[in-house]
């Protein structure tokens, strides 16, 4: 009885109006228009027309279902758990029709003839640092688009965002997301809390390794999700090893793990860029908080953080760990609403639902940007099959 | 004067070289110094180990292949049973240097609250000089381009003497690695450095293992 007094909840927030929700909702029907291509003069044919319209109210209405109930998390995971489905849907259709394959011969990567990926980014510090060169496997950006612009785009969202990419914007993440999202509770709950270290390791090791190779040393060896987008062409025995440790980490990381522990195991236990995007949760100006006049110490958030972010010893300080990925999970399930978005340099719960609201906006827009138009392709060559 | 001609070739060869190698060595020498302790001192002390094994190594290379005539033009097949018995014992020692990583810990790495290092026990020595002795007779691209000027000299002595130079001149390049013992300490960093040398000696030793069965490892 004493457990239950000491989590009793407060009372939870009412829904907002449909009318205000639909207002705040406005500016990201709009963005979502845009980023579909919906300007004036543009033309469509009638299937990605389809697509397109189906997607801005997809993300528009999952925004809606935002602002009116209060809540982000399970909103978030839908548009996340899609992008995660149909992103390899879309891409594998496209490499299947330009190229006849998804095995990417070796030239063909060191040509920069395949698609742009962030995941490489971290490892192109130090090699172009030293030697000025870029070890890209693939096309960064056509002539209009170039390196500079890109990494500038990406610097400017991490900069606002900290780690909330990989919530917002990750093609990858979604799919062991859904995965975790599938069994009713975990089989294995007992975690030891040093695999936490292991994205900082595979990111140092990487980096090292990546200067060392003159390679992307992630992308040809270690990266899961090559199982679900382009490969290195197996035509040796070296090739041949590269795909079965590409396969075995996707099913492990992606599929097993995710489904046995229900949390996203790769992006918690492996993901090197995800670590190198922790770092810039230092400096982004959104964080999570618990308040502490509030906060009953249920650990409820730290069972529900889908990225293993919350630790005994955070939630006893009042904050995440590093690799808060400014999910909502923890927000959404705390019962006393102890646990809230925050701007730094205010204090903790200082208007909480304005900071969820400016967090939300630049995130949605994030989102709308990178995951619709990727969704608004994949929903494309399913209709393209369709019709 | 033509041998301080020699030297000035060496010591710019080395200097302009440098790069390539911290690129080199870059992958064994950072998270085996991320497990020494924090410090200026300790971090000189693995260095000038590292790096006079190193020098141990390039010598005795370049003695052996003068000697039966291979110092530039080694032959494909046995450049690469050497590179793989190299890489092979790299990995172990990486692999070993790991696990003896985890003694530096004063209370045990479980332990969630940060930890302080402790003594060494000589094992930064040990492991230092294995790694600096193996990296040493590396085949990597400025040590091979140092051969084959070396071998274009008159003597023995000289080539020995260009080759130290050389290697004055890549040494440089390492100096800024003393500060990574401006960075504290605690369980996370040990974790870490001891994870991403597992992981960095199990790519050598995959390497090694292809190379000594005779798989090429590029251009597939």
């Amino acid at each position: 009885m004493a457990t239950d007094a000491r989590i009793l909840p407060l009372a939870r927030p009412s829904p907002r109006g449909i009318g205000r929700s639909l207002l705040l909702t406005l500016p990201i029907f709009i963005w979502s228009l845009l980023m579909m291509g919906f300007r004036p003069g543009a033309k469509f044919d009638p299937v990605s027309s389809i697509a397109a319209i189906l997607t801005a109210l997809f993300m528009t209405m999952l925004f809606f279902m935002m602002m009116r109930s209060r809540s982000t998390y399970r909103w978030r995971r839908i548009f996340f758990v899609s992008l995660g489905i149909l992103f390899p849907i879309g891409f594998i259709h496209n490499l299947l029709v330009m190229r006849g394959t998804m095995g990417i011969p070796i030239e063909e990567m060191i040509a920069g003839r395949t698609p742009f990926c962030f995941m490489p980014i971290p490892l192109l510090i130090l090699p172009a640092a030293l030697t000025r060169t870029l070890v890209f496997p693939g096309s960064i950006g056509s002539a209009s688009q170039g390196i500079a612009g890109m990494v500038g785009l990406w610097l400017a969202l991490t900069l606002v965002m900290g780690k909330g990419w990989c919530s917002y914007a990750c093609f990858f993440g979604g799919i062991e997301e859904g995965v975790a999202a599938i069994p009713s509770r975990a089989k294995i709950r007992k975690l030891d809390p040093r695999w936490r270290y292991l994205p900082w390791a595979v990111l140092l090791a990487m980096v090292l390794l990546s200067l060392a190779l003159f390679e992307p040393a992630y992308c040809m060896w270690l990266c899961p999700f090559k199982a679900v987008s382009e490969y290195v062409a197996a035509r040796n025995t070296i090739g041949l090893i590269q795909n079965i440790i590409f396969i075995t980490l996707f099913a492990g990381l992606v599929v097993v793990l995710p489904f046995l522990t229900k949390k996203r195991t790769q992006c918690s236990w492996f993901c090197p860029f995800g670590a190198f995007q922790s770092i810039f949760n230092k400096i982004s100006i959104f964080e999570m908080k618990i308040d502490q006049s509030r906060c009953k110490p249920c650990l409820l958030c730290q069972n529900a953080c889908p990225n293993l972010s919350l630790s005994k010893e955070s939630v006893a300080r009042g904050e995440t760990l590093l690799s808060c990925m400014k999910c909502g999970a923890c927000v959404d399930v705390c019962p006393r609403q102890a646990v809230v978005w925050h701007i730094k340099g205010t204090q903790i719960a200082w208007k909480p639902e304005r900071a969820r609201l400016m967090f939300l906006y630049s995130a949605w827009a994030l989102a709308i940007m990178f995951g619709g138009t990727i969704i608004a392709g994949g929903v494309y060559t399913i209709l393209h099959f369709i019709v | 004067m033509a041998v301080f001609a020699s030297c000035g070739e060496a010591l710019a060869l080395g200097l302009a070289s440098g790069p390539a190698c911290i690129a080199a060595c870059g992958p064994i020498v950072v998270p085996s110094l991320l497990t020494e302790r924090a410090g200026l001192r300790p971090h000189l002390r693995y260095l000038s180990v590292f790096l006079a094994t190193r020098l141990l190594g390039y010598m005795f290379f370049a003695v052996v292949a003068w000697e039966l005539g291979a110092l530039a033009s080694m032959l494909p097949a046995p450049r690469l049973l050497m590179m793989g018995v190299v890489y092979v014992l790299l990995a172990g020692v990486l692999l070993w240097y790991a696990y003896a990583a985890r003694r530096s810990c004063v209370q045990p790495c479980a332990d969630s609250k940060l930890v302080q290092i402790g003594e060494n026990r000589n094992r930064g020595i040990a492991g230092a000089a294995s790694l600096g002795f193996l990296t040493g007779l590396n085949l990597c691209p400025p040590f091979v381009a140092a051969g084959i000027r070396a071998a274009q000299l008159g003597s023995m002595a000289a080539a020995m003497l260009f080759f130290a130079v050389f290697f004055l001149g890549t040494s440089v390049w390492f100096v800024p690695f003393i500060s990574l013992g401006g960075i504290t300490r605690n369980q996370a960093v040990l974790t870490v450095a001891r994870m991403a040398m597992a992981l960095i000696a199990l790519y050598y030793l995959s390497m090694g293992i292809a190379m000594l069965l005779g798989k090429k490892t590029y251009g597939y």
